[in-house]
């Protein structure tokens, strides 16, 4: 039995005294992240966490309480205060009981060599990263990191499953020029610092003598770094059950119908290995791979066992539980996967797009209009123009508001190859999550202004 | 803790640490939120832990533990000198610091943890009951609590203890028809308003009285027409002021961002470090203050996290760029936060400021030929050195001959930071000047989320680009 099951069970065992039925879930942390900037390491982190959470439940009230104490009395007053609230709330009619013992999918997201990363090794490999910049400063992090998350409940649900996760982001910037690459993986031989910093730096040589673009809609070309950070914005209101049911959602009254190019296929798959794979919720339901869009068509969106009993009728559970602290939000896509196509290279959609625009990486996105899937925001460290099917000058920071649905409506070509892009920033306790996206072409991206030049 | 941050320091000053410091936080947390005429979530966190910061040959290393011992506290510190030394090259000094020793305390009249969770679900459930209407799909309310107690230790005698307490509460409705999804919140969005403060400042928020207000108004933005697009004149509320100042001057003029700490991820700054006393940043009218004294901000404090004593700095003054918000290391100190216990300290906006003009809000529209009253965020973006904008607001109305006039949904406006500030022609007087809490605020790697709050009234800006669509 893993220590975090051990800890789950030690704390279910005080919270089940004093309730009809009770939970408690373990989510631990153990991760060091190597930030440097202008080439110099200037905030290293170490993190060493466990959370314990206890949910209570009487006559179908249910109290929740949180800790990081997890010596006995610090368990025994999580429970307390979990078995006091339910005392105090109301009964929830959406709350579906506690879920029964399922056997989730067989996912390995663990790598024992990632696990055994202390600080030393992330330091070298962030000034692995830095060193392959060249005379260009480099910006950015490596980081590795184990979690585990563990479920025990009175229904007799006892699992748990440790992740490894590391991810290296490389900006490398000086004035009026700037580049990024990033890489991700369960594992750390995944991921090749020196190459993604190569990459960066490469594509910040090309970004000096930035010029202006009118504004307009173009075609362009998307990275996937662009395209994954849009999708998962997108995703927020319009692939989680509770955009769907309070109608925020685009897919809203669109499920079955036509609403992006045929070439376009995504899904949310917690459990691909090619991702950073979960094999369960935070409730400890079994995740399912959840067919979001087929061929352009909606199909659905990703469930809880809440909103599916809220929702009733044929809606069940596909393992999106968040935490219980994030209740509030609803189940929310944590592993979008959109298919590749049949381009064998970036240079194909560049001559697919013929006159245009390419854009790297965007950056601090906006939901304009959640119901019409409109977002804001900028693109950033190596955006070009792409005139007579090859890449031209280099761009300013361009603006662009985009409606997700006409961004996608005519894909005139994607990638073969899917790149998993990092999509967590790291606040609070750690859940590693990415999205796996080819680079596509479009043949409507709105540029409505333009901003900074590249660069420091 | 005060003794664990000791140990912790004394044992990083063994291990090899020039300098350390160690912060000691409890932090508890407790949220309630109702959604038609139902709880939708309640929780209670609690957690605790120690976070050593070291310097070792110049070069950083910060460590977090949530175990709270001996012996995990000389763990950390180890750990903490183990990174430093590997990150190595370092050359990091940091200004000097006279030892503080003091206690600063949270002005509270009600402790929020007082009023117990049943009395704060039918707080909200009473909230909420005014925003329904047949077109509102989602009527919600939520109330927030927060303690936070934190000890800071540092290898120079600093011995510091506050106790930071917040509280909050807001109200949303959205509204559903014809394809359309419209908000309406008060008194702010994305999470109502918060202040540090006990529950007698969510008692003084008087929600269930906003809420038919807030409700029609949702319901009302269905019919109402689409914003025109064009260059005129815009008012805008005090609250999207304070999240324009937050992003547009308050980021930019973080000295980590200048000198390029956060390029990889928040983004640097249009300014540079030689603009301080030469840089034009916006009119005559524009005077802003970074004032970590302010009661009740969320962005207030007896001392940073890295002991600073708290005190007032002139950032803009008569729209000339006058003073940053900086550390230890980087300058002008007094402005290093951390997210808890376990994140390094990094430069945080404290509560950030536009001092008050003359007018009113009615003299303010009054001077509109042609334009457009906006109110309450719901979107925005910058660039990463903070130049071009656009936000989104909830709701707006034309301004026709100094009058207002139809309500318009969707309105945007977009800008660049310089020329923006540079056409506000005036400022709603003290009488219009609240405190605006954001408890949102994101930077860092990994990321950390602050609060902090902003002083601000309604002004008004001269020709703006408004209505971007998609």
């Amino acid at each position: 039995m893993s220590a975090a099951l051990e800890l789950a069970g030690r704390a279910l065992a005080h919270a089940a005294a004093a309730a009809d039925e009770a939970e408690a879930s373990v989510h631990s942390e153990r991760s060091g992240l190597a930030r440097f900037a202008g080439s110099t390491q200037h905030q290293p982190t170490l993190v060493d966490d466990t959370i314990v959470t206890v949910r209570a439940v009487r006559d179908g009230r249910v109290g929740v309480a949180v800790t990081n104490r997890t010596t006995d009395d610090g368990l025994r007053e999580v429970a307390a205060r979990a078995a006091d609230a339910s005392e105090r709330v109301r009964a929830d009619p959406d709350f579906p009981g506690l879920p029964e013992a399922a056997t989730a999918a067989n996912t390995d997201g663990y790598d024992e060599e990632t696990a055994a990363l202390g600080p030393a090794e992330q330091a070298r490999l962030a000034a692995s990263a830095i060193a392959a910049t060249g005379d260009i400063p480099a910006y950015g992090f490596f980081t590795s990191g184990t979690t585990e998350l563990a479920v025990a409940s009175t229904t007799g649900l006892e699992t748990s499953q440790r992740v490894t996760d590391a991810t290296v982001v490389v900006l490398s910037a000086a004035e009026s020029l700037s580049g990024y690459a990033t890489q991700t993986s369960s594992a750390v031989s995944g991921i090749d610092p020196q190459a993604c910093a190569t990459e960066a730096a490469e594509k910040a040589a090309r970004t000096s003598g930035a010029g202006q673009l009118e504004a307009g809609v173009y075609r362009a070309v998307l990275e996937p770094y662009a395209l994954a950070e849009m999708l998962q914005y997108f995703a927020w209101d319009s692939f989680g059950a509770l955009g769907l049911l309070e109608e925020r959602s685009y897919l809203a009254g669109r499920i079955g119908e036509r609403i992006f190019d045929e070439r376009v296929s995504i899904a949310d798959d917690g459990i691909d290995a090619n991702g950073l794979p979960k094999a369960f919720d935070f409730e400890g339901v079994a995740k399912q791979r959840v067919p979001l869009v087929e061929d352009g068509v909606a199909r659905g969106v990703v469930w809880d066992r809440r909103t599916a009993k809220r929702a009733g009728g044929d809606a069940r559970t596909t393992g999106h539980a968040p935490p219980v602290t994030w209740q509030a939000y609803g189940p929310l896509a944590f592993a979008i996967s959109m298919a590749g196509g049949d381009a064998d290279c970036v240079d194909e959609l560049v001559s697919a797009v013929g006159d245009g625009i390419y854009v790297t990486r965007v950056h601090y996105l906006g939901i304009v209009d959640p119901r019409g899937g409109v977002l804001t925001g900028m693109t950033r460290d190596g955006t070009f123009r792409i005139r007579d099917g090859r890449i031209a000058e280099p761009l300013v920071n361009l603006r662009f508001t985009v409606a997700v649905p006409n961004m996608l409506a005519d894909v005139p070509a994607l990638s073969r190859r899917v790149t998993l892009v990092n999509q967590s920033d790291f606040y609070g306790e750690r859940y590693p999550f990415g999205a796996l996206a080819p680079a596509i072409a479009t043949a409507h991206f709105n540029i409505t202004g333009s901003g900074s030049r590249p660069g420091i | 803790m005060r003794d664990l941050c000791g140990t912790a320091v004394d044992a990083a000053v063994g291990a090899g640490a020039s300098y350390a410091d160690a912060r000691g936080v409890f932090k508890r947390s407790q949220s309630v939120a109702t959604k038609n005429g139902n709880v939708e979530a309640v929780s209670d966190v609690e957690t605790e832990g120690i976070g050593v910061r070291v310097l070792v040959d110049g070069a950083w290393g910060f460590a977090g533990a949530g175990t709270l011992s001996d012996e995990s506290a000389r763990e950390a510190a180890r750990r903490a000198c183990e990174f430093a030394r590997a990150a190595g090259g370092g050359a990091r000094r940091l200004a000097p610091l006279e030892p503080q020793t003091g206690i600063f305390k949270t002005r509270v009249e009600i402790d929020p943890f007082s009023i117990s969770l049943d009395e704060k679900i039918d707080f909200c459930l009473d909230a909420e009951k005014g925003l329904a209407r047949p077109e509102v799909k989602v009527a919600e309310a939520f109330a927030r609590a927060q303690l936070e107690r934190r000890v800071l230790v540092s290898s120079e005698g600093t011995d510091v203890e506050q106790e930071l307490v917040e509280s909050g509460a807001g109200i949303d409705a959205t509204a559903v028809g014809d394809g359309l999804s419209q908000q309406r919140s008060y008194p702010s969005a994305f999470g109502g308003l918060s202040a540090q403060a006990g529950w007698e400042f969510v008692l003084g928020l008087r929600l269930a009285d906003e809420a038919p207000r807030v409700g029609e108004q949702a319901a009302a933005l269905l019919r109402a027409p689409a914003c025109p697009a064009g260059v005129m004149d815009v008012v805008i509320d005090a609250e999207q002021v304070a999240l324009q100042l937050h992003e547009s001057v308050g980021h930019p003029t973080e000295l980590d961002r200048v000198l390029g700490f956060e390029a990889a991820y928040a983004g640097t700054s249009f300014l540079h470090p030689r603009d301080c006393g030469s840089l034009r940043y916006g009119s005559e009218h524009m005077n802003v203050t970074s004032d970590p004294t302010t009661p009740s901000g969320l962005g207030t404090f007896g001392y940073d996290d890295e002991g600073v004593p708290a005190e007032p700095q002139p950032i803009v003054r008569e729209g000339l760029l006058v003073g940053w918000m900086g550390s230890r290391e980087v300058g002008f100190p007094g402005s290093m936060r951390a997210d808890g216990w376990s994140r390094m300290p990094l430069v945080r906006m404290t509560n950030l400021h536009l001092e008050p003009g003359a007018a009113t809000l009615d003299e303010l529209i009054a001077g509109v030929e042609r334009g457009i009253y906006v109110e309450t965020n719901k979107s925005w973006s910058i660039d990463d050195k903070r130049l071009n904008f656009q936000f989104g607001t909830q709701i707006a109305w034309e301004i026709a001959d100094g009058r207002l006039g139809r309500m318009l949904r969707d309105a945007t406006y977009t800008g660049i930071t310089p020329q923006f500030w540079g056409s506000m022609d005036a400022v709603g007087n003290r009488d219009s000047w609240r405190l605006h809490g954001l408890t949102n605020c994101g930077k860092g790697q990994p990321g950390q989320t602050a609060h902090v709050s902003h002083g601000t009234s309604p002004a008004r800006f001269r020709g703006v680009q408004i209505g971007v669509h998609a």
